[in-house]
């Protein structure tokens, strides 16, 4: 093995993954304390945020509109490497990088998730033509075209996995989009949603009020898709029905990324990583925090501004403990938008308090209906959140 | 000259330390950021600055907000998390931080130059630029994101913005007697006020 990649000047924080989570954590340790050496390892070269992409899919944003780079970041003094952590070796406290490794004094492992696709047959096979738009990027515009070409009258089907996954609202505000563009481009067309939950799993009054508008949308709950048939364009559920569909969007069932399974950061379930409420440490290995999608056991859904907020919480967590001072209690808020239609949005609110060391939500509030109100503010909050992460 | 440099490097460098990640209450007002910008100098057009607001003011919000006085879905479970972590900690931390006016956005001069004399009208309260008065917890406007000023304006004249407030009486009779477009015009004029 070749040597530390980049070798340090003195305490090192290395930061796996700059989505959400990461990029804010990687920002604010250097806020905190800029003697702190910080490395951030992220294979992308562009930031594509999943919230908002489900209207790239509608035609009512672009992509380019989404998609940032990481130029003012590195203005906070950071280094950040476009290259893939492969191993974490937690003993030597070093991250395995290409043919070498980076040293750390603490590790933040921000690795969002990974799909399961041997849990779907045939699936792996069918990667290029079976879609799952659920990293935003490529997908999203492939799929956007695929609906596109999509003759009138055809049928599009998305498939729900089960929780937990990433963004639980973000399955049917994509059902609204689409069913949305159908409604204006192809009236014959339909949305047929294959849910493998027993009910929708986020904002579920609101979606089915908002589902009112849209008698092109088939809603099959407790719809398990375990199989897939790229050449049939068909789709199997566990109960052996078999769905044709003219584009199909397989939303996989999801673990932690895979980082974060080859560093032994998962628990039993071989799916997420247990972590500390307060400073986010890994129940499994001192020294590594893990934050964001990946984690599990705190009553907070897999959200992008949950991340941020755990991205703050562990920097400061991580910069206390460098600093040889006790971490103090910080609890995450978090504000999901979802867009109904090309100008209304709903809302859902969740607050949380440390309570004896750990996350307790305080409250939860949803928007009364969709408004153009909610919609704007959204503008507004993903404006500020973008800028929190990376500006 | 080098060691003045040094000095000032220094000096940049131990204010750098003490930023706003150090202040009291950032621990309770961090989640804030997420809508309204680092340290409370939002960037966002419907989204206000908290930065450098008169604390009197800021914690009448929170605690309107959190009793569902000023009606918002969003601030509602916000204000509570900060009334249950201290709602002085919270107003005094965002009071504190130092007010960074955003890059001149695209103001209409014209709407800007009739809402200069629109503002006249506002001046008795919120003073002749619109800089408020915080001993009496009346917030400044100036700089305030034109789309955040234009709705609250509307909220007062649909009388949306803090049903039964007493306190607000006099700027909701003001608000409803001013036409939506000249609403529009006094966005834009303290929008560009620095």
């Amino acid at each position: 093995m070749q040597g530390d990649i980049a070798p340090r000047s003195g305490r090192r924080v290395v930061v796996i993954g700059g989505g959400w989570g990461g990029a804010t954590a990687a920002k604010y340790v250097r806020l905190h304390d800029p003697s702190i050496e910080v490395v951030l390892i992220e294979p992308n070269r562009r930031f594509v945020s999943c919230p908002f992409s489900n209207l790239v899919l509608s035609g009512v944003r672009t992509i380019d509109s989404l998609t940032f780079d990481y130029g003012r970041l590195r203005r906070h003094g950071m280094r950040v490497l476009h290259e893939t952590a492969t191993g974490v070796e937690p003993s030597a406290r070093r991250v395995r990088v290409g043919g070498g490794y980076l040293a750390y004094d603490r590790l933040i492992v921000a690795p969002g998730v990974e799909f399961q696709w041997e849990q779907v047959e045939g699936l792996a096979a069918a990667q290029e033509r079976v879609l799952h738009a659920w990293k935003a990027g490529p997908q999203t515009v492939q799929l956007a075209r695929q609906l596109q070409s999509m003759d009138d009258g055809g049928v599009f089907v998305l498939t729900v996995p089960p929780a937990a996954y990433r963004c639980p609202p973000g399955p049917y505000e994509r059902v609204c989009q689409v069913a949305w563009y159908l409604r204006n481009a192809k009236p014959r067309s339909k949305v047929i949603v294959l849910d493998a939950n027993q009910n929708i799993v986020s904002k579920a009054g609101l979606f089915r009020a908002a589902w009112q508008a849209y008698p092109n949308i088939e809603y099959r709950a407790s719809n398990k898709v375990v199989k897939v048939d790229a050449g049939a364009r068909e789709v199997t559920t566990d109960f052996g029905d078999r769905v044709k569909y003219d584009v199909v969007n397989l939303i996989p069932p999801q673990r932690a990324g895979s980082v974060a399974v080859h560093a032994d950061l998962v628990g039993a379930d071989q799916r997420w990583c247990e972590v500390d409420h307060v400073t986010y440490e890994s129940v499994k290995h001192r020294g590594i925090h893990v934050i964001g999608d990946a984690t599990i056991g705190l009553p907070v859904p897999k959200s992008g501004n949950v991340a941020n907020a755990m991205g703050k919480i562990c920097a400061s967590a991580v910069v206390h403990l460098l600093n040889g001072k006790e971490p103090p209690a910080m609890a995450p808020g978090n504000t999901c938008y979802s867009w109904v239609n090309d100008r209304e949005a709903i809302a859902v609110v969740n607050v949380y308090k440390i309570d004896t060391g750990k996350v307790v939500q305080i409250e939860q509030k949803l928007t009364p209906a969709p408004s153009a109100a909610v919609a704007q503010n959204s503008l507004g909050w993903a404006q500020s959140i973008w800028s929190d992460i990376l500006g | 000259m080098i060691y003045v440099s040094l000095i000032v490097v220094l000096l940049l460098a131990s204010r750098a330390e003490a930023g706003p990640l150090d202040a009291p209450g950032y621990g309770k007002a961090f989640t804030c950021s997420a809508c309204h910008g680092f340290a409370g100098n939002s960037r966002a057009a419907t989204v206000p600055i908290l930065a450098g607001m008169p604390a009197a003011y800021l914690k009448k919000a929170l605690q309107d907000y959190a009793s569902g006085k000023r009606p918002s879905t969003e601030m509602e479970p916000y204000a509570k998390m900060a009334v249950h972590l201290g709602v002085d900690d919270v107003a005094t931390y965002f009071a504190g931080q130092k007010r960074e006016p955003a890059t001149a956005t695209a103001l209409d001069g014209a709407a800007v130059a009739r809402g200069k004399t629109a503002a006249a009208a506002c001046a008795g309260c919120h003073g002749p630029d619109g800089r408020g008065d915080a001993a009496k917890g009346v917030p400044d406007l100036r700089g305030q994101p034109q789309g955040y000023l234009g709705n609250q304006m509307l909220l007062f004249k649909s009388g949306r913005r803090s049903p039964g407030d007493k306190a607000l009486e006099e700027m909701k009779t003001l608000m409803k007697a001013i036409p939506e477009a000249t609403l529009a015009d006094l966005a834009a004029y303290f929008a560009s006020r620095q």
